[in-house]
């Protein structure tokens, strides 16, 4: 949970420094999926209600509104638990991890346009996974090793 | 399994629940005035841990735009220099027209008392002294044109070396074009103004005053005019001869300043 805080007040304090001039990569959100996607307790409540929380304040500080990043982080938790329990253990590649990394980057951004309307344009998505890309290497990487020690 | 199964569910319903009420935050939370309460209330806890992001997107901003503004920056310092440059020649002008009216004020008049036939061109005497203020360097005038400086002073009298002189060399400049030069007697009644480089546009009529000299004589005192060009020297500079507002030749009162009663 501190590392999920202290990725929160990284991302708020990024959003501060370079808000306006580069689109910000989803760090907090990334983290809950990292840790869901490694996490092999039964009990994954805490995610739930972590992103639940954490969109309301990203809402209240950002947005103004409550509600948009509180949804959109619920529904990209709700997905990643689905898919993760869908998906066999053998078919759990680095590619399936990579491409649930990009759905926590790509949904909280497009709930505020499915539900104000408007549109988003492509190069806000595309810089945002440039930015993004670094912490997504970083991730694959540990989650490699954790999948190489488990299989050991 | 039954276990598994059951905290499916569980999380099932706990993902509802928080849809639910995401909806309703979203449907309503606008609307329940809490909201922009704990917009404040967020804002004022996080501005804390925000402030050195915020310093620091604030140097990152103004170097940003000053970099983005160098050009107009530069462009507007080059326009507050040409307006400097003209507000610089106002306030000469004010100036001078502050003199010219300290001059009309401040002239005291002074008879000549001894002009000997062997310095005819060089030097007069007058019946003002250190008593009537007069002091070293000051200038002389005849008929509102300057004529000569104070070379020494007594109580009594004073002696003026007059501008026909070759041993008075004052720094001139042609009002018209703003061209500085010397101009020296040839001691035979002639001024010539020397050392002003040919070509340079200066033709008869023009104006001749004096330039900055010293804190005695005030720059823009009037002298004469330009009378003819004569044969340039081999150095390559023109030559001029002056011809000086007040005559020279025959004058029996002069004028000198009260520099005092300027300054």
């Amino acid at each position: 949970m501190l590392l999920l805080s202290i990725l929160w007040i990284l991302q708020d304090l990024l959003t501060v420094l370079f808000g306006g001039v580069m689109q910000l990569p989803e760090l907090f959100l990334m983290g809950i999926v990292y840790k869901l996607i490694i996490d092999e307790r039964e009990d994954k409540l805490w995610a739930i209600w972590t992103a639940f929380f954490g969109g309301l304040l990203w809402d209240l500080r950002w947005v103004g509104v409550p509600g948009f990043f509180t949804l959109g982080y619920v529904v990209v938790v709700a997905l990643i638990l689905w898919a993760w329990r869908v998906i066999p253990v053998h078919g759990r590649t680095l590619w399936v991890v990579f491409l649930l990394l990009e759905s926590s980057q790509i949904i909280p951004n497009l709930v505020p346009v499915l539900i104000l309307g408007g549109s988003t344009g492509s190069s806000f998505f595309i810089s945002q996974q440039l930015y993004a890309l670094p912490a997504f290497i970083i991730c694959l990487l540990i989650y490699s090793k954790h999948a190489n020690s488990e299989q050991d | 399994m039954q276990s598994h199964n059951r905290n499916q569910v569980i999380e099932f319903v706990h993902i509802i629940i928080a849809l639910i009420l995401g909806l309703f935050l979203l449907g309503g939370g606008a609307n329940l005035g809490v909201s922009k309460s704990a917009v404040d209330l967020l804002g004022a806890v996080l501005s804390v841990p925000e402030y050195p992001a915020e310093f620091l997107r604030g140097v990152f901003l103004s170097w940003s735009e000053w970099v983005n503004n160098k050009d107009s920056v530069f462009v507007k310092l080059k326009l507050l220099q040409e307006e400097n440059i003209k507000l610089k020649a106002l306030n000469a002008e004010l100036l001078k027209d502050r003199i010219d009216a300290g001059l009309d004020a401040n002239l005291r008049e002074a008879r000549v008392t001894l002009r000997a036939p062997s310095s005819w061109w060089n030097e007069i005497r007058i019946d003002r002294g250190g008593r009537d203020d007069i002091t070293e360097g000051l200038p002389v005038f005849n008929n509102g044109f300057l004529i000569g400086r104070i070379s020494s002073v007594s109580l009594l009298s004073s002696w003026a070396e007059l501008l026909t002189s070759p041993s008075l060399m004052l720094p001139v400049v042609i009002e018209e074009t703003r061209e500085l030069g010397i101009i020296e007697g040839d001691g035979a009644g002639r001024i010539l103004l020397q050392y002003i480089p040919v070509g340079r546009g200066i033709k008869p009529g023009m104006s001749v005053s004096t330039a900055l000299i010293g804190e005695d004589v005030p720059s823009g005192l009037p002298i004469g005019k330009i009378a003819e060009e004569l044969a340039p020297t081999p150095d390559g500079y023109a030559v001029y001869r002056v011809e000086p507002g007040a005559d020279l030749s025959k004058f029996y009162t002069v004028s000198f300043l009260n520099l005092n009663k300027i300054k």
